[in-house]
């Protein structure tokens, strides 16, 4: 069976997941001393990439129940970065911060999505009836 | 077999009401991309059944437009969210681009949606190719310059029609057995769309074998056209370059 709000959940997930890869890709550019420039169009992508973070991460983590635990480090993140010649120019020290905090991010959004693909799975081979009753009984304790 | 959609959607997260219930028809395997280019970019490398841009009709209709000059042989829908104006209808149906409204009942959207991808199950097998079979050759311009891929065809004493698209808008240049015949791009025409197309660094071109201009507006053959355009490239090129390394 397919459950909507999980689907849903994962739907949101998987967007969540892909902006912050995104970033860090070009938190990496920042970061990288070989490549000297940065273009206008990297910045431009950065620029994108941070907008939809700042507008959809809160959302998205009080949807998964995340927020309390996520919301301070996401908006760490979102803050220290405000574009690739900004991360260039941060302190070691911030660096290291916004790496850490980056990486407790993308770690426990990781964890989960394997989690709601292991319940899908798991779904998917069950059927609407015996999931039906299965959520009538975890509801409903036999009482003795 | 899964039918695989690819979703072009700018807001994902908040104008979803389309993407919740492709989420639960079985068998349906979605990517959702934000921008256009991303969506060609993921459509060059992978093969999808179906491109579904939503949006507003004019946005989303142009959208689709765009993506048909790419990919000729796509299947395209548009999820618009209003009724759109008699224009874009003809527009959207000269692009042979389905559409359907979303500001109806949800269960009425949800019956339309799910017949759009059971005839896709219907015709499984008959998937649409990323890349047209009419394109022998399609590549992206910041891989091979506009003069590589002319000279090559030239030398191979090619016919046919080369299409540019960037930024800046698309342009043709047809070849007759390896003699530049015609070139267009926007009001331009002849050596002046040539020159124009030189300069492009980034964007798309693939070539149609077997289409012939009628109109001749070049006349000049393609070495002394590839020659004089590198030069002016170069003077150009030059003190911009200087400037860059004072």
């Amino acid at each position: 069976m397919i459950d909507a709000a999980l689907e849903t959940d994962l739907r949101l997930l998987n967007l969540q997941v892909e902006s912050w890869k995104k970033l860090h890709n070009l938190m990496t550019c920042g970061l990288d001393k070989a490549k000297p420039l940065i273009s206008v169009e990297q910045e431009r992508q950065f620029t994108e990439v941070r907008g939809v973070l700042l507008q959809e991460s809160e959302y998205v983590l009080r949807e998964l129940n995340l927020a309390e635990e996520l919301a301070g480090k996401t908006s760490n993140v979102l803050e220290r970065a405000t574009s690739i010649r900004g991360v260039r120019e941060l302190s070691n020290d911030d660096t290291r911060r916004l790496e850490s905090d980056w990486n407790a991010v993308f770690t426990k959004l990781g964890v989960m999505q394997g989690q709601l693909k292991a319940r899908r799975k798991e779904l998917l081979s069950r059927s609407v009836l015996g999931e039906s009753l299965s959520r009538i009984f975890a509801r409903h304790p036999a009482r003795r | 077999m899964e039918t695989r959609l690819l979703i072009l959607n700018s807001d994902p997260v908040f104008q979803d009401t389309a993407l919740a219930i492709f989420d639960v028809i079985p068998s349906v395997e979605l990517r959702i991309v934000r921008s256009l280019n991303e969506g060609i970019y993921v459509l060059m490398r992978e093969v999808f059944d179906l491109l579904v841009v939503e949006g507003e009709p004019a946005v989303a209709i142009e959208q689709a437009t765009n993506a048909r000059q790419h990919f000729p042989s796509l299947d395209i829908l548009c999820l618009i969210s209003s009724r759109p104006r008699n224009l874009l209808v003809a527009e959207a149906d000269l692009q042979k681009v389905s559409l359907i409204e979303t500001n109806v009942p949800p269960a009425q959207l949800q019956r339309r949606l799910r017949k759009v991808v059971a005839d896709f199950e219907v015709k499984s097998g008959t998937s649409a190719e990323g890349i047209d079979p009419c394109h022998s050759l399609v590549g992206n311009l910041n891989q091979f310059s506009a003069a590589e891929v002319l000279q090559m065809s030239c030398l191979g004493q090619r016919s046919g029609r080369f299409t540019f698209k960037s930024g800046r808008g698309t342009s043709e240049i047809y070849l007759h057995h390896g003699i530049i015949r015609h070139a267009v791009y926007g009001s331009l025409d002849g050596e002046a769309a040539v020159s124009e197309i030189f300069r492009w660094r980034e964007g798309r071109f693939y070539f149609e074998e077997g289409i012939i201009s009628q109109i001749q507006t070049v006349n000049r053959p393609w070495n002394h056209l590839l020659i004089e355009n590198l030069q002016k490239l170069d003077e150009t090129l030059g003190p911009i370059s200087n400037f860059s390394h004072s």
